[in-house]
């Protein structure tokens, strides 16, 4: 009889006392790891307000990813307030802090300040040109790196911007670009529009701008030309500034089209680039996927798959034109 | 008797235990072995059945994607082309672009294989390009009023493409071709949920992944990474397309099923968690395993319960059993636990109180041989019974015996050699008594009285007493002869006579003595005291019992001392007995 109680008595005392102790080292680990929440150092080239909307889509993409801030994830932003030369120093606070992830979301500018802060911390960058290219990443399916990312097609499609506004106007033989020639990517850009300017039988008048009194002498310019066609080049510097550029055009009687849909929306007459909220929505997901551990050099680079085309009537009508079908057939959104 | 007995091999409890465990478990085990057995099969078959099914709707909704593609652009080739540009078909081809996410590019080639439009998302569009594509895969192999897909090309070596052709009814209507971007799946592939946690992916006929819910496994586009998918796809084709188990990037088990894309040449394959699959065959299994703990620790509880009813009586019993072993028979066992423990308890108590009267049976008989002649010991240890004892009036024939001329003997002899004589005197003479049936009552120095019928009864007691008689003398004489040397004039004189007598015990509880009272007996003494040696003197009472049968020889009739008239005596006639 002792003997079979000895077989079903569950645990001896020293069992009892290893299961207590692994019990009180399990919630001791789980205060630790409460602890040591992971961080997100966000590096953000302007202030928080231009990138509210696009904030929003990276918070979605990071719950999609089964973190939410200030529950099981801290974000620690930087803010660069449009001024591109304090990005590198930034960067390097944020890699001294040793945050988890570094998210360098908005243009090449700012994934470049974050890669030269550094080698180890995985890096989760947002821009609209090719990664590969700028030598941000060795290839789009092996990363390589620290890095990784989404490409938002922006800087791929400037020259369809060109080819709508030549749509809009199919008699004019020139028409105004707009560079910002400290953007990484304002080389190639003007490089593509001329070679399908060439294509297209039209000439391009390059117009420099990288500050808010230049972009007021750009739009006055470009008001005295016949017509006065105006495109933006993809840069953040100037998808940020987007109210600002509707402002300037309605002002000065231009029609321009720039990359983002904030442009066409604050009045401006149209826009055409990748769809930013589908490529922060995946920068929230990247980031959330490193943060749970999977390494940078395994998640491929993505592209966003939607490039979409926004056309502002109301602006058109202002500006006495009539867009033509072939421009209302493609448009995603048009707004009357 | 009274030391503790030793411990049992095995306890009640262990065996009540194993029974009810038996008793408990055994039909659970085979209650639930069945049911997770045939659980399982049937679960498999519905299994199979489900994934299946899963399989085919998947590919169904992969061939609605593509089929939605071909759709569209069968519209961009109805009508045959004219010399010039086509502003109308160029306004549809940019319907058609917003219209389908996943077509990254058309190009609208006429009868004669040239490009005539091509629009792009990323690119310019180029109208009348010019461009003659007749020798291009898509125009060599699309058939009229048909559809073709091409291999899927990995732009960048990264995003999957797909080349899709559609060709018009009539050659003049020209032929559409797009490229589409497969990414665009993943809406479909990632909203497929098989069970609760399955998913399914896409592998192509060389088996490179098109379509997986974590788009960046396709998107790096890794051989060695989708092995165990091409692995798992290989394991159902060996299976013929039934449902199989194996094991998914993560390497967890799975079950998969697959269905074809025909026209792409595609294998959609769904997979569930095997866990997960097999859920409720594991949960029945955890049930049984809860009720097997539960059965057992009933058994044991049934056990203990059933072990403490039976030891507490057993216990009872046992002491009980020891006391009274131990010879305390007043004891009584105290059970009322009205089963079969009582009935035994009583049994034992009556065996107790039986024990107790046949106890003190045999010590009043070990009492009454302490005191009683040997033969009349033996015969109340006999019967068992000492009622034999008790007193009653009955017809005996009472023999005296003494020595003649013993007191002279005693006086002159050594002590010693007294005892010595009278001890052979009474071994002889008692040996004599025994063999012919006698009671030797009573003696006391040289004399002895022997009752014949009385006691244990006898038939013809009168012959029997003349005989004994004889015998004595017999003996007797012979012993005196032996020891002559001793004394000459030592005799052995013999009287007997029957009548009633009263006879049975007389005396106390310490001094016992079983005797006959009555004429008789002091007639017997009479004639024994009148006898002379070697002379057996027996009264008329006797002689006539015996009839002829003895040689008797009627003497002159005898005043004897107590009896008013002379008394007519017989003596036995020694020298007839030879």
């Amino acid at each position: 009889m002792p003997c079979f109680l000895r077989q079903t008595v569950p645990a001896t005392r020293r069992e009892t006392i290893a299961l207590l102790g692994a019990m009180a080292a399990s919630t001791i680990s789980a205060r630790a790891q409460q602890k040591t929440t992971p961080v997100i150092g966000y590096l953000g080239s302007e202030s928080p307000e231009p990138y509210g909307s696009r904030l929003a889509a990276f918070a979605e993409g990071l719950a999609e990813a089964g973190y939410v801030d200030g529950r099981n994830v801290a974000i620690d932003f930087r803010w660069a307030e449009g001024q591109y030369s304090r990005l590198p120093a930034l960067a390097m606070d944020l890699a001294d802090r040793q945050v988890t992830v570094m998210v360098a979301p908005g243009g090449a500018e700012v994934a470049l300040a974050a890669r030269s802060a550094t080698k180890t911390i995985p890096i989760v960058f947002e821009m609209g040109g090719d990664p590969v290219a700028l030598g941000l990443v060795a290839s789009l399916s092996r990363p390589g790196g620290n890095l990784t990312g989404v490409s938002s097609l922006s800087v791929e499609v400037s020259l369809k911007r060109l080819e709508f506004m030549s749509e809009l106007f199919p008699a004019a033989r020139t028409f105004a670009v707009a560079v910002n020639p400290r953007s990484p990517t304002s080389a190639s850009q003007s490089r593509n529009l001329q070679a399908a300017a060439s294509s297209l039988g039209l000439e391009l008048r390059l117009l420099n701008a990288s500050s808010e009194p230049e972009l007021e002498t750009l739009f006055a310019a470009v008001s005295l030309m016949q017509p006065p066609g105006l495109i933006f080049t993809s840069d953040p510097y100037f998808a940020y500034r987007s109210r600002r550029l509707a402002e300037l055009a309605v002002r000065h009687k231009v029609p321009a089209i720039t990359q983002a849909r904030d442009f066409p929306n604050a009045g401006g007459l149209m826009s055409y680039g990748g769809d930013f909220r589908q490529s922060h929505r995946h920068t929230g997901i990247y980031a959330g996927r490193i943060i749970k551990g999977e390494k940078p050099s395994d998640l491929p680079v993505q592209r966003v798959t939607k490039v979409e085309l926004f056309v502002n009537l109301k602006a058109a009508g202002q500006l006495g034109l009539t867009v033509p079908p072939s421009i209302l057939s493609s448009a995603d959104v048009v707004i009357e | 008797m009274t030391q503790p007995p030793s411990a049992p091999r095995s306890s009640l409890f262990a065996k009540y235990f194993i029974a009810l465990f038996a008793a408990v478990v055994v039909p659970l085990l085979v209650a639930g072995g069945s049911e997770a057995w045939f659980g399982h099969h049937d679960q498999k078959a519905r299994l199979n059945d489900l994934l299946e099914a899963e399989a085919r709707s998947a590919a169904a909704k992969i061939q609605d994607f593509l089929d939605g593609i071909r759709d569209q652009l069968v519209w961009t080739v109805q009508l045959p082309w004219s010399d010039g540009a086509d502003e109308r078909r160029r306004l549809d081809a940019f319907r058609l672009l917003r219209q389908v996410p996943a077509v990254v590019s058309l190009t609208l080639v006429d009868a004669t294989g040239r490009e005539r439009l091509f629009i792009s998302r990323m690119g310019l569009n180029k109208i009348e390009g010019g461009t003659d594509h007749s020798a291009s895969p898509a125009l060599r192999n699309v058939s009229p009023g048909g559809a073709w897909y091409g291999p899927v090309t990995f732009h960048a070596g990264s995003e999957p493409f797909l080349t899709i052709a559609v060709a018009g009814t009539r050659s003049a209507v020209g032929v559409a071709v797009a490229e589409v971007n497969l990414k665009l799946i993943w809406d479909v592939i990632s909203a497929i949920r098989v069970g609760r946690t399955g998913s399914a992916f896409v592998l192509d006929q060389p088996g490179r992944l098109i379509a997986h819910p974590d788009i960046s496994l396709v998107l790096r586009a890794d051989q060695t990474a989708i092995r165990p998918l091409q692995a798992l796809r290989a394991r159902i084709a060996a299976q013929s397309g039934q449902a199989t188990s194996g094991r998914d990037i993560g390497g967890h088990m799975v079950l998969a099923a697959m269905a074809p894309i025909p026209g792409v040449d595609w294998s959609v394959v769904v997979k569930q968690p095997v866990a997960e699959a097999f859920a409720p065959i594991y949960a029945a299994l955890w049930r049984t395993g809860a009720f097997l703990i539960v059965g057992a620790g009933l058994a044991a509880a049934l056990a203990y319960w059933l072990t403490q009813r039976m030891i507490e009586p057993i216990r009872v019993l046992e002491e009980g059993v020891a006391r009274i072993g131990a010879g305390q028979f007043d004891h009584r066992i105290d059970i009322a636990t009205g089963d079969e423990f009582e009935r035994l308890a009583t049994r034992f108590n009556e065996m107790a109180g039986d024990l107790a009267v046949s106890q003190e049976r045999s010590e009043r008989i070990g009492r009454l041989k302490r005191f009683l002649a040997p033969q009349v010991a033996e015969l109340v240890d006999r019967s068992g019974d000492d009622s034999v004892l008790d007193g009653r009036r009955i017809e005996v024939v009472v023999v005296f015996g003494d020595l003649r001329g013993f007191t002279a003997f005693s006086a002159r002899a050594e002590p010693e050699i007294v005892m010595s004589f009278l001890s052979e005197y009474y071994d002889a003479l008692d040996r004599v008594v025994i063999d012919h049936g006698a009671t030797l009552t009573h003696f006391s120095g040289d004399g002895m009285m022997v009752l014949i019928n009385a006691p244990v009864s006898r038939p013809d007691p009168a012959l029997c007493a003349v005989n004994m008689a004889r015998d004595m003398q017999k003996t007797v004489q012979s012993l005196l002869r032996d020891r002559q040397t001793l004394d000459h004039r030592l005799g052995f004189g013999v009287g007997l006579a029957m009548g009633p007598a009263t006879v049975g015990r007389i005396g106390s509880e310490g001094r016992l003595e079983y005797t006959a009272i009555g004429t008789v007996v002091n007639l017997a003494s009479r004639l024994c005291a009148s006898a002379g040696n070697a002379e057996i003197l027996v009264d008329m009472a006797a002689a006539e019992a015996a009839g002829g049968r003895a040689p008797l020889v009627e003497l002159d009739a005898r005043v004897l001392q107590g009896f008013d008239r002379p008394i007519r005596v017989f003596a036995a006639d020694e020298a007839a007995t030879g």
